[in-house]
């Protein structure tokens, strides 16, 4: 009797059926692979492999995968393959395949078959009511083979016999843009590997709870290459464009240069891209030192004003505030604040900051607090969860020392804070560093600058009010958002070395780097602060 | 006190209860016991002490006097107030903003809680132990230096070493001398340096009460401090309250009767609805306790 209710411990899958899935996984993630490829276009569609196409070639692969993903539903409902299926694969598959169905109903409808309205629409709603149907009301072995391995089969067949090849091009009525063949062709090989993928992984596992399991971890991990492959294409991207910008003639050699009015002995590294200002008399690569420069004080500038502001705020919210509405409400303004378009914070700088601090006239230190501004509610916010986040454990212990609260905040709790409270500070700065909105009304000084913000050297001192004056952080300047967005929309560069598209992906890659120093920074200081609690 | 001093003490207190017992509600026996009498200096005297968290009342009318250099352990089940009573003797309830305290405590006859009070000065002198270990991430060497350091008594800090006022020397006696108070040097004094939170559960706990006693206390609370352990670490630390109490006065709350039977002088019960129902000799609360409930409780009848 009891023996009959026990499940079996150890799977004891037929060992082809086995092979038999992980081999149309592999092959269906090769084509999704492939497929990303080919959308981008570094392998052409008509490329030749193994003497076909190569849009052809997956067409036939597709055919594979849905014959056997079929082929294993049939496999398990006959007992073939071991199998612990639930009575249904679910409502969720049945409506995402009633979707489908609907969708492939209707656009070969309208499309290969030229209905008309009512017809594509019935054709529409036939398909994709029989698709849900078979996958809501067959056992989950065959509900979670059958519509996938359909609609698997029906667009390999598709590509196969070249109905949709790279040639193919579809104008919709009433749009302006012309689907063509090389794009349609991957995304949907792209859509339909996944789902074969998926099913095939539902197979292997033997359906049931671990065929979910299965399934879902799948697609979860192609969802994380997906992130991934997103940042690499967009950091590989900038780099291959802007690289040759920033290399144009640069040069190491052995004597002394002279970086920002600091003579460096011995190394005579020459990157003109980097090390030039943007137009001159005697500029013959039209660099964008300015623009860098720019953008370190910027940083800096608003570094300085926010974090402090943004900690202290922090402090007093988390540790003397004692009425939970007041924090609440400091919360939602500072949670509104994060969320106020940049531009609305350029506005302001430019109607209430410089008539009040730089006489009208664009500055940089109009564009620090603007920035400042912009950073502020990110540090609050971070802030505020990572002290927190210091377990209450720590200031009973202090307390309990007779230390005082002022004490016990800057002797225990802002350093176990201090890793979050830097994590915040590197995104926000992360993000002001690339701002342009907010700089738009209150920084630039001219499109192409000449001269590079000295703000050290411009420090002078008097003995009358006000004691100190810095011309430098009254004046605008250049940032490297900025730079990029003027030369892009002036629709020209100074000189004759590079064309407004190189300069600007020059720009780019520069302005990247420069974010990507800065989290390192951030990174860098983190991890001093975790050591030094971990193991000091 | 002789040991044949106490046992009389012990036997003239039973003889006295026993005549007063009879026909006596619980209430008249409440002010019977709460005069119980001990040999010694009274360190900590409460009376008549409420506390209120909103509208709950967490102690009602709780009276009670602690002797010095000796370890009175508050016994109770779940929620009858025990660590409630524990923290106002250092006045931590004050952190809690809804907490309330009405009644007097006072420590050597001061009262502590009235105006003009100085906290720090209150908590240099009763230290407090907590259920979970909770060293700061910071190096051994640091946790036990803090409360000093904070309080100014020692100094090793940069300014201090240009001035000449540093003193290094001084600050490796006072970690040495209460690593070994707490029974903890001989495990630690090769990595004074490391980290506190690679310590063990136990260690941790040890260094916790080094790192209080290096404040220097005249009494020590402990809330539990030895629920979080395994039971070789919780001997090591009921070895040490023991030891303790030759130097300090130390309040123990504790869940375990067993704790409390091997390791206080005098023991005080509270049961549900935050009072104290006994207070006696160790020995008589658990041979020959007064009130049925604290009898039921102490069986296991109840709690």
């Amino acid at each position: 009797m009891s023996t009959e209710r026990q499940t079996q411990l150890v799977s004891t899958q037929s060992s082809i059926g086995s092979r038999a899935t992980v081999a149309i996984i592999g092959l269906g993630l090769v084509v999704f692979a492939v497929s990303w490829l080919a959308l981008f276009q570094w392998i052409g569609g008509e490329t030749d492999v193994l003497g076909v196409g190569l849009f052809r070639l997956l067409g036939v692969c597709l055919l594979f995968i849905g014959v056997g993903t079929g082929a294993c539903g049939f496999a398990a409902r006959s007992g073939r393959i071991a199998a612990t299926p639930r009575r249904s694969a679910g409502l969720l598959t049945g409506v995402l395949f009633g979707l489908l169905g609907f969708l492939v109903g209707g656009l070969s409808g309208a499309q290969t078959f030229g209905l008309g309205t009512a017809g594509w629409l019935v054709s529409a709603a036939g398909i994709g009511t029989a698709a849900a149907t078979a996958a809501v009301f067959p056992r989950e072995e065959l509900g979670s083979t059958i519509p996938p391995s359909v609609f698997v089969t029906f667009v390999g067949a598709v590509i196969t016999a070249g109905i949709i090849d790279a040639g193919w091009t579809w104008t919709p009525v009433d749009l302006s843009v012309t689907l063509i063949g090389p794009v349609v062709v991957p995304l949907l090989t792209i859509v339909a590997s996944l789902i074969g993928v998926w099913s095939a992984a539902k197979a292997h596992s033997g359906f049931g709870a671990r065929g979910r399991q299965s399934g879902a971890f799948l697609l979860i991990s192609l969802s994380i290459l997906g992130m991934l492959s997103v940042l690499v294409l967009l950091v590989g991207f900038i780099v291959v464009r802007g690289l040759d910008t920033v290399l144009t003639d640069a040069g190491v050699g052995i004597g002394s240069i002279t970086v920002l009015n600091i003579q460096i002995p011995w190394v005579d590294v020459q990157i003109p891209f980097l090390m030039n200002v943007t137009q001159g008399l005697f500029v013959d690569v039209n660099g964008i030192l300015p623009a860098i420069v720019g953008t370190l004080w910027l940083v800096i500038g608003a570094v300085v004003f926010a974090v402090p502001l943004g900690i202290g705020a922090a402090i007093f919210l988390t540790e003397y505030s004692e009425s939970e509405r007041f924090t609440q409400l400091v919360e939602i303004a500072t949670n509104g604040l994060w969320s106020t378009p940049s531009i609305v914070f350029g506005l302001f700088g430019l109607t209430f900051l410089l008539p009040r601090i730089s006489n009208n006239h664009r500055s940089l230190l109009g564009g620090q607090l603007v920035l400042g501004f912009m950073l502020l509610p990110l540090v609050v916010i971070t802030s505020y969860e990572a002290i927190k986040a210091v377990p209450d454990e720590f200031r009973d212990a202090s307390a309990a020392l007779g230390v005082t609260r002022w004490q016990t905040i800057r002797s225990v709790v802002l350093p176990a804070a201090m890793p979050g409270i830097i994590t915040g500070i590197i995104l926000g700065v992360g993000r002001i560093a690339g701002e342009t909105a907010p700089l738009l009304f209150v920084f630039p000084r001219s499109t192409f600058p000449s001269s590079v913000p000295n703000v050290l050297g411009s420090f002078e001192f008097s003995l009358a009010p006000p004691f100190v004056t810095n011309e430098a952080l009254l004046s605008g300047g250049s940032a490297l958002p900025y730079q990029l967005y003027a030369s892009i929309t002036s629709g020209h560069v100074p000189g004759q070395t590079f064309t407004v598209e190189q300069f600007g992906w020059g720009t780019a890659f520069v302005l990247l780097i420069v974010v990507l120093a800065l989290y390192g920074i951030g990174i860098t200081t983190r991890l001093y602060f975790q050591r030094k609690l971990q193991h000091e | 006190m002789s040991d044949i001093d106490m046992k009389q003490t012990r036997a003239e207190s039973n003889e006295q209860r026993t005549t007063t017992t009879v026909g006596e509600t619980e209430e008249e026996l409440q002010s019977e016991w709460s005069a119980y009498e001990f040999d010694g200096q009274t360190k900590i005297s409460v009376s008549d002490l409420d506390v209120y968290y909103g509208s709950d009342q967490a102690l009602r009318g709780v009276s009670m006097d602690i002797p010095e250099k000796s370890v009175t352990a508050l016994i109770g089940p779940s929620g009858c107030g025990k660590s409630t009573f524990l923290r106002c003797l250092n006045r931590m309830n004050d952190r809690v903003s809804s907490a309330r305290v009405e009644g007097s405590v006072t420590l050597d006859g001061e009262e502590i809680y009235q105006d003009g009070v100085n906290l720090v000065e209150l908590r240099k002198r009763v230290g407090m132990v907590f259920q979970a270990p909770n060293p700061f991430p910071k190096s051994i060497r640091d946790n036990i230096a803090y409360g000093p350091r904070k309080h100014g008594d020692i100094d090793t800090g940069l300014l201090a070493r240009l001035l000449g006022d540093a003193n290094p020397e001084e600050e490796e006696d006072l970690i040495q001398r209460s690593l070994r108070q707490a029974a903890l040097w001989e495990e630690v004094s090769d990595r004074l340096d490391d980290n506190a939170l690679g310590l063990s559960g136990g260690q941790q706990q040890r260094l916790c009460i080094a790192r209080c006693l290096a404040v220097d206390p005249e009494i020590i609370l402990m809330d539990e401090p030895a629920s979080a352990l395994d039971p070789i670490a919780t001997s090591k630390i009921e070895d040490l309250i023991e030891s303790l109490a030759q130097e300090y006065t130390v309040v123990v709350v504790t869940h375990n009767m067993q704790q409390a039977a091997r390791i206080s002088d005098q023991t005080a019960v509270f049961l549900t609805g935050g009072e104290l129902v006994e207070y006696d000799d160790t020995d008589t609360i658990f041979e020959d306790p007064n009130s049925q409930r604290v009898e039921d409780y102490i069986t296991g009848k109840f709690g």
